[in-house]
């Protein structure tokens, strides 16, 4: 009994979490007649509201754009990270501590502080309307950083022994001995940091004004915010909402067991 | 294949100096056990042979080039970990050749010496299981293998045996020299185990506190320790000692404590002790005890504490003057323990060492 009353409870959060999710991917396929209603299922489904968001904007650039920018910056997070990650965990060099304790500082800076001398920066180098604006501020990050710092100090010293004895350099023992080791800890990286990446809309409003470089969810902001809220216009906002919500969810789909395992063992919530 | 040697050899980290005036030659082809207690600089030693550890002063050389600052890839070592330190992504077979691969070596040779490997350490089985499928024994082979197959100059062992059971222990410890003695590849071999150190090396060296004490054949050191520290080191069960002074009866010098005299052999380095009346260390092996039939003026008397029954050999545990003192003797009716028993030394067996711990009866330090 108590069992079923745990299940019901839940099976309600679930629900609540859920149906927001369900009723925006619905109301999608709805006509504009049909967009008001709480039902999750479409009387007469149609892509029209897709075609619409895809006529009124270019959506699929700005797809093309956001999978580039996020994926370079993960892909640049990932290596750099671990790099630093490597030095800081495993090579002996005066200052070693020194850059550790400025690692773990540098998370307690917030991001709206750095914002606007960034901005003057991107600015000064004559970056704006480009992707090295989008993409450069974010290719190393501290938390990565330090994640993957705390999993290196974990590899037994004779692993690295072995390889360099087995003629390896510290760049080879990182990307061929280390970074197999550390299935877990690098996608919980990457899942972070493509989701951060993938979401940001704060800094691509203020860097990119050309709509041909726009990421989705800048795109999405400024579609948005012109043409009202009715029924209309509400649909196709919500299936550009889809378009940038999908390639999280797929992407999580295949990694969350290697995620669920890294934040299980790291003690980091989501 | 060369030989290796050390010459004042020093290692510091930080203000802790962990190795000193390290000298030490090994023959090519020789297998040298370097023993001693946990922090003594063994594994150091090793390390700095490999270039995983730097030399803070002194000269390492393998055959005729010097190598104490080459990084461990230009040295021509191969080393086995206590941990095995197998790549845990990749198969055995992989494990195995990934040296090879990295050094470029063509294919062919590359299947041809993993195969040899393989066969020598009976791995055929296990080459495309990964590591965590296998056993510690059949880890452990993997490792030496992936040693084998680099055909290197040396081969240095860092207590490789102290993670397996103690009846894999005694297997492994035969294949290793098995395999030395078939490659004939010059090695250092690092162990705190009294049987490895005992049983695999031509030679042994024993170090304390970064320092050698003793080098030798083991049987050589076994018979003939050098100070006290090495004398209750090397054996198992160890050597028993008693406090005592030394006096001359003629021409004859006597060892004399609460709880024993024993004659000694006439050494003309005895009559300092006898002047000076310091206080001496009689040291005697277990196995040169032996449970005496009538107690005497120069036998041990004592409390039996408790007999082990080991098959062929007893141990008897006896409580003398509040010393324990434990006798080897073959198995054979023994008395109740709380009984009082008498122990007769053998005077021809006896170590006798001085305050400082250097042995008063060997002629020099056999280093």
């Amino acid at each position: 009994m108590r069992r079923a009353v745990f299940y019901v409870v839940l099976g309600l959060a679930a629900v609540a979490f859920l149906y927001p999710f369900l009723w925006m991917a619905a109301t999608t396929f709805k006509s504009p007649a049909e967009v008001g209603g709480l039902s999750l299922l479409a009387d007469q489904p149609t892509l029209e509201n897709y075609r619409l968001m895809w006529a009124r904007a270019p959506f699929g650039r700005a797809l093309i754009n956001s999978l580039f920018v996020a994926t370079t910056i993960t892909l640049s997070v990932l290596v750099f990270g671990s790099a630093a990650a490597y030095a800081l965990a495993r090579l002996e060099f005066p200052g070693r501590g020194t850059l550790n304790t400025v690692t773990v500082a540098v998370l307690l800076v917030p991001a709206q502080l750095t914002l606007i001398p960034t901005y003057t920066l991107i600015v000064e180098l004559g970056w704006i309307d480009s992707y090295a604006a989008l993409i450069a501020p974010y290719v190393f990050n501290a938390m990565a950083i330090l994640i993957l710092r705390q999993f290196f100090l974990q590899v037994p010293r004779s692993l690295m022994d072995s390889a360099r004895l087995d003629g390896m350099g510290e760049l080879r023992i990182l990307f061929t001995v280390f970074w197999p080791l550390a299935k877990a800890p690098l996608a919980t990286v990457a899942i972070l940091t493509f989701m951060g990446a993938w979401n940001e809309v704060l800094w691509p409003l203020l860097v990119v004004r050309d709509e041909q470089l726009m990421t989705l969810p800048q795109l999405l902001t400024v579609f948005s915010l012109g043409g009202g809220a009715g029924p209309r216009q509400l649909a196709p906002k919500l299936a550009a909402a889809m378009v940038l919500v999908v390639p999280v969810v797929v992407a999580y789909t295949f990694l969350q067991r290697y995620f669920i395992e890294s934040m299980a063992s790291t003690g980091i919530k989501g | 294949m060369a030989d290796v040697s050390f010459e004042r050899v020093r290692k510091d980290f930080g203000t802790t100096t962990v190795v000193q005036d390290f000298d030490l030659h090994v023959a090519d082809g020789e297998l040298v056990v370097l023993v001693g207690g946990s922090g003594c600089g063994k594994s150091t030693i090793l390390r700095m042979l490999a270039g995983l550890e730097s030399v803070t002063s002194g000269t390492v050389r393998i055959g005729e080039r010097e190598v104490t600052h080459l990084p461990p890839r230009e040295r021509d070592v191969a080393m086995v970990f206590q941990d095995y330190a197998l790549y845990p992504h990749l198969t055995a077979r992989e494990n195995i050749s990934l040296g090879l691969r990295l050094r470029k070596v063509p294919k062919a040779e590359i299947g041809r010496r993993v195969r040899w490997a393989a066969e020598i350490l009976e791995l055929e089985p296990f080459l495309d299981r990964k590591p965590k499928q296998m056993s510690g024994g059949q880890r452990q082979r993997i490792a030496m293998g992936r040693a084998m197959v680099r055909e290197p100059a040396v081969f240095l062992f860092d207590e490789p045996l102290s993670n397996l059971d103690a009846a894999l222990r005694g297997q492994m410890r035969h294949e290793i020299a098995q395999m030395q003695r078939r490659v004939g590849t010059t090695t250092l071999y690092v162990t705190h185990d009294q049987m490895e150190a005992m049983t695999l090396g031509d030679r042994l060296v024993v170090l304390d506190d970064g320092r050698i004490l003793q080098v030798g054949r083991p049987i050589d050191v076994y018979r003939a320790p050098v100070t006290l520290f090495v004398a209750g080191f090397i054996g198992t069960p160890p050597m028993n000692f008693l406090d005592g002074r030394l006096e001359r009866e003629r021409d004859r010098f006597v060892f004399v404590s609460d709880a024993l005299r024993v004659l000694v052999p006439a050494k003309r380095s005895l009559d300092s002790a006898v002047e000076s009346r310091e206080v001496v260390t009689l040291g005697v092996r277990p196995e040169h005890l032996a449970l005496a039939g009538v107690p005497g003026p120069l036998t041990l008397r004592g409390q039996l504490v408790l007999a082990e029954v080991l098959g062929a050999t007893t141990h008897l545990h006896v409580e003398a003057s509040g010393r324990r003192v434990v006798a080897a003797v073959p198995s054979g009716p023994v008395p109740v323990p709380g009984a009082a028993v008498a122990l007769s030394v053998d005077p021809r067996q006896v170590h006798l060492f001085a305050a400082d711990g250097s042995s008063l009866l060997l002629d020099s330090h056999n280093l």
